[in-house]
């Protein structure tokens, strides 16, 4: 579905990311890690068309998007969460959610009311209905990283890029958030594309694990294969240690 | 026949077996039929004072440029420091076509259309090319450029003159019918103004517009199309705002760029739009009123007003709540209404 | 201005003398002009659209303290300059930048607005009829370059500019204080954890803002006209040249104000003066749209 071939990324000198190469298939959770600085959310950007990849190529469906304005890569079938939530501060989160209903996929007109009917449907899916009103500064963060989810499911993507969604959830919230991110994987017969340090979530929850460091791809594979590899452990220095 | 019943906070009126209930708390939302209704009665009360009715008249057509400069800096997310370019070049346009080629009104008026939206097009790259304050700055700039050029090539433009005589949109046998016609003109030209400004921004394109002023990156990652919805909403205002140039051309039948594109007509326009609370678009109403009251009246005291006009608006702005301004005393804001922050330095 | 081409071999050879020397010599002045305008830029990170007051009060503040208090040319001068920090930094920085510094646009406006009360109230107690000139001219006389003649009060001006922006230089590159308001300018929050004395440093800006603006006008006065409305034009050429060599970048107003001199001589004397000012503001929109944020983008001092 996603195929990514040789993409490599420079800013200046710095080498973010340098010719790696990949493919998710329709219907896999595939995990992406490495550690900090390695690439990761760099990558996730040349997918988005934030940035244009200086060499390489990125097909989804076969068509190429390299390097595609961010909109329509939208409408093709794409959406992302942010490591640091990024929500539309003045606005209730209700409001959120609509702006991705309206423009996420090209439709017939849909006037105002059904958009808000829709976007209540995604906030009712991830939880947040009570707090549909509510704007979103003020949140807490586990609201807000579940108003990312929904905003992103709002666009009706095929591929959702996650980018560490569980960063400073306690255990329970973590839990929850997984078991939301499942049901929604269910649902809506998305693919996943999930950048995450947490390792046991990697374990659970994906079924092949890509390696960055130093923005090159250092090895791919089931999860438990992969994090027992002595190269990899070698880059973590605390993969074995993080087996809890 | 009808009986009226006067409550603590309504009106209740009474005809055989039926019964109607008026609210009169202040913020109900039947407050704007009565302002309308009082704004349109007011020629009758009024028609013996010409002089008051023209007052009225440009305080209308003052809130008339500053709803699409509210609805312009909601839409964009950036301050336009240069609103009265697009009214000096839509009255320069009906002007000059009018006296040199005798097109009537209405043949003036869409070409006054098809030169604004020419010149927006041509501008509207600022909009996402000029980072920063730099948008502001050129917007600052250009009608000062325009009235330059009016006085480089002043044998077209007459200068500090001004063209006159151009043919007017109504002309009655009583002269007081002619004032009382023109306020109603351009009290419907305000109110078609700010209905038209009014749906757009409680529509989809509104909440997506609301969604750009907020954070651009992921409003252009949830699909919406940023660079589209820039150039709208600057072009759109300004032909709204060609249009009103348009309407002085042929209500005052004089026009002279002195008077418009200076920096102490773009103040007044821009403290209506402040005064008035600068993310309401109702709000422009009572600015534009304020404001002219104030200038009329100040105007009896001879040159001394040049500089106490200003004075006082500096008053106003220090004494009105920020960022509410006039609007926000009247109106209960609920949480979760969306008041935008305005940016004037953006990325 | 009094400038005669007196007849010579070449004309072409005397229209690129020209050129240069007016480009020197504009450029020089515009450099004195966006001095202020460029340091508060740079600095206090506020776009400073009252500028033009610091013209009109050097003019008219120390006429009056000629005229009404008897003073001589120097004390007045000193005293205007006494007069013209206060208010810098009692009506604009307390009174406006402080209060407004979260909402930009009203703080733009409020700045904007004082500046049309001072013109305005300048324009109603003085008259074109008063009469107002400062006798600060240093030397009376013209010289005769190649085959152009120029008053010599231009070329001093110009002079005094190139030494008012070099000590300007020099003082922020080579002494500590210079150093602080540079490190200010880059990064504010590194700067507070470095123990900048951060409002210290922004009234000293303040106060270093409204120097060469001074001295300009005391300096351009005889020859260029004193009129309670020329603050605006002189403002427009500060923010075009801060436009052009990117906001609050000393070296980019360096650049800029020749480019612009440049601009202006080459277009008054090949083709029509009147569009000077036409010429220059289409040359910083190509600018901008190649090189979004000006020469020298970065928005800091140095």
């Amino acid at each position: 579905m996603l195929e990514i071939t040789s993409v490599s990324k420079n800013f200046g000198g710095l080498a973010a990311v340098s010719d790696v190469s990949f493919t998710v298939k329709e219907g896999e959770v595939v995990g992406l890690i490495g550690p900090n600085g390695a690439g990761k959310t760099t990558l996730l950007n040349l997918i988005c068309g934030i940035y244009k990849p200086n060499s390489g190529s990125i097909r989804f469906e076969g068509t190429d998007i390299t390097g595609m304005p961010s909109n329509k890569i939208c409408k093709i079938g794409i959406s992302r969460t942010y490591q640091i939530p990024q929500p539309f501060e003045s606005m209730t989160a209700l409001a959120g959610v609509l702006v991705g209903v309206l423009n996420g996929k090209k439709r017939a007109h849909m006037s105002l009311p059904d958009a808000s009917l829709e976007a209540s449907y995604y906030l009712e899916f991830v939880g947040l209905f009570s707090k549909r009103d509510t704007l979103a500064r003020d949140l807490n963060l586990y609201e807000l990283r579940m108003l990312e989810l929904a905003r992103a499911l709002a666009t009706t993507p095929k591929l959702l890029l996650l980018d560490e969604v569980m960063a400073g959830l306690n255990p329970s919230e973590a839990s929850k958030a997984l078991d939301m991110i499942w049901s929604a994987q269910d649902q809506f017969a998305i693919t996943i594309l999930w950048i995450e340090h947490v390792m046991k979530i990697i374990m659970n929850a994906t079924q092949r694990v890509v390696v960055l460091h130093y923005g090159k791809k250092i090895a791919e594979g089931p999860p438990r294969e992969v994090t027992s590899d002595p190269k990899i452990i070698e880059a973590y220095l605390g993969a074995k240690y993080a087996q809890h | 026949m009808v009986n009226f019943e006067l409550r603590r906070d309504r009106i209740v009126a009474r005809w055989r077996d039926k019964k109607t209930e008026w609210v009169i708390e202040p913020r109900y939302w039947r407050n704007s039929t009565i302002a309308i209704t009082c704004l349109f009665i007011l020629p009758l009360f009024l028609y013996g004072f010409p002089h008051i009715l023209t007052m009225f008249t440009t305080a209308n057509l003052y809130a008339a440029i500053a709803i699409p400069l509210a609805l312009q800096l909601l839409g964009t997310g950036r301050v336009n420091f240069g609103p009265q370019l697009y009214l000096g070049v839509g009255g320069y346009t009906a002007a000059l076509l009018n006296l040199h080629f005798g097109w009537n009104p209405a043949m003036t008026l869409m070409a006054t259309i098809l030169v604004c939206a020419a010149i927006a097009l041509i501008l509207s790259p600022t909009t996402w090319i000029a980072k920063g304050l730099y948008f502001s700055l050129i917007t600052l700039i250009l009608p000062l450029t325009f009235l330059d050029i009016t006085y480089i090539w002043g044998d077209i433009f007459r200068g500090e003159v001004g063209l006159v005589g151009m043919s007017p949109l109504l002309a009655f046998k009583k002269v007081t019918w002619n004032y009382i016609a023109y306020y109603y003109l351009s009290l419907i030209l305000m109110l078609l103004y700010l209905l038209v400004c009014d749906r757009t921004v409680r529509s989809r394109i509104g909440v997506s517009m609301a969604a750009v002023n907020e954070n651009e990156n992921v409003a252009r990652m949830m699909g919406v199309r940023v660079d589209a919805y820039k150039v709208f909403f600057y072009v759109a205002p300004s032909i709204l705002t060609g249009i009103v140039g348009w309407f002085i051309v042929h209500t005052f039948r004089t026009f002279a760029g002195v008077t418009y594109l200076p920096l102490e007509f773009m103040a007044k326009i821009l403290i209506i739009v402040i005064i008035g609370g600068r993310a309401f678009l109702y709000g422009a109403i009572p600015g534009a009123y304020l404001i002219s009251i104030v200038e009329d009246s100040l105007r009896r005291l001879g040159p001394v007003n040049y500089f106490v006009f200003p004075l006082i608006l500096i008053a106003l702005i220090v004494v009105l709540p920020r960022g509410e301004g006039l609007w926000g005393l009247y109106k209960k804001r609920r949480p979760r209404d969306y008041f935008p922050k305005l940016h004037v330095r953006r990325e | 201005m009094s400038v005669s081409i007196q007849g010579s071999a070449n004309p072409m050879s005397d229209l690129l003398l020209q050129i240069v020397i007016y480009t020197l010599i504009w450029g020089s002045i515009y450099l004195l002009i966006s001095l202020g305008f460029s340091l508060i830029c740079g600095v206090l990170r506020i776009f400073h659209l009252g500028y033009g007051v610091i013209f009109v009060l050097a003019a008219y503040l120390t006429w009056t303290f000629m005229e009404d208090a008897g003073l001589g040319l120097v004390p007045s001068i000193i005293l205007m300059i006494l007069v013209q920090c206060a208010f810098a930094l009692i009506v604009f920085y307390k009174g406006v930048f402080q209060r407004y510094l979260e909402e930009e646009e009203i703080l733009l406006t409020v700045s904007l607005l004082v500046f049309l009360v001072i013109v305005h109230l300048a324009n109603y107690l003085f008259p074109v009829t008063a009469g107002v000139s400062i006798p600060s001219t240093i030397i009376d006389d013209i010289v005769t370059i190649g085959g152009i003649t120029i008053a010599w009060q231009m070329i001093i001006a110009a002079l005094v500019g190139v030494v008012v922006t070099a000590i300007y230089v020099v003082a922020l590159t080579r002494t500590r204080i210079g150093l602080v308001i540079r490190a200010i300018s880059q990064n504010l929050p590194a700067a507070l954890l470095m123990g900048a004395n951060v409002n210290r440093m922004y009234y000293l800006a303040m106060i270093l803002s409204v120097i060469p603006p001074t001295i300009c006008m005391i300096m351009i006065a005889p020859f260029w006209g004193i009129d309670p409305f020329m603050g605006m034009p002189l403002l427009m050429t500060a923010m075009l040249v801060s436009i052009l060599g990117g906001l609050g970048n000393l070296k980019g107003s360096i650049v800029a104000s020749y480019l612009i001199g440049f601009i202006h001589a080459s277009v008054s004397f090949v083709f029509v003066p009147r569009f000077m000012g036409f010429a220059a503001l289409i040359v910083t929109l190509i600018v901008m749209i190649y090189r979004r944020g000006g020469i020298f983008a970065g928005e800091t001092l140095w």
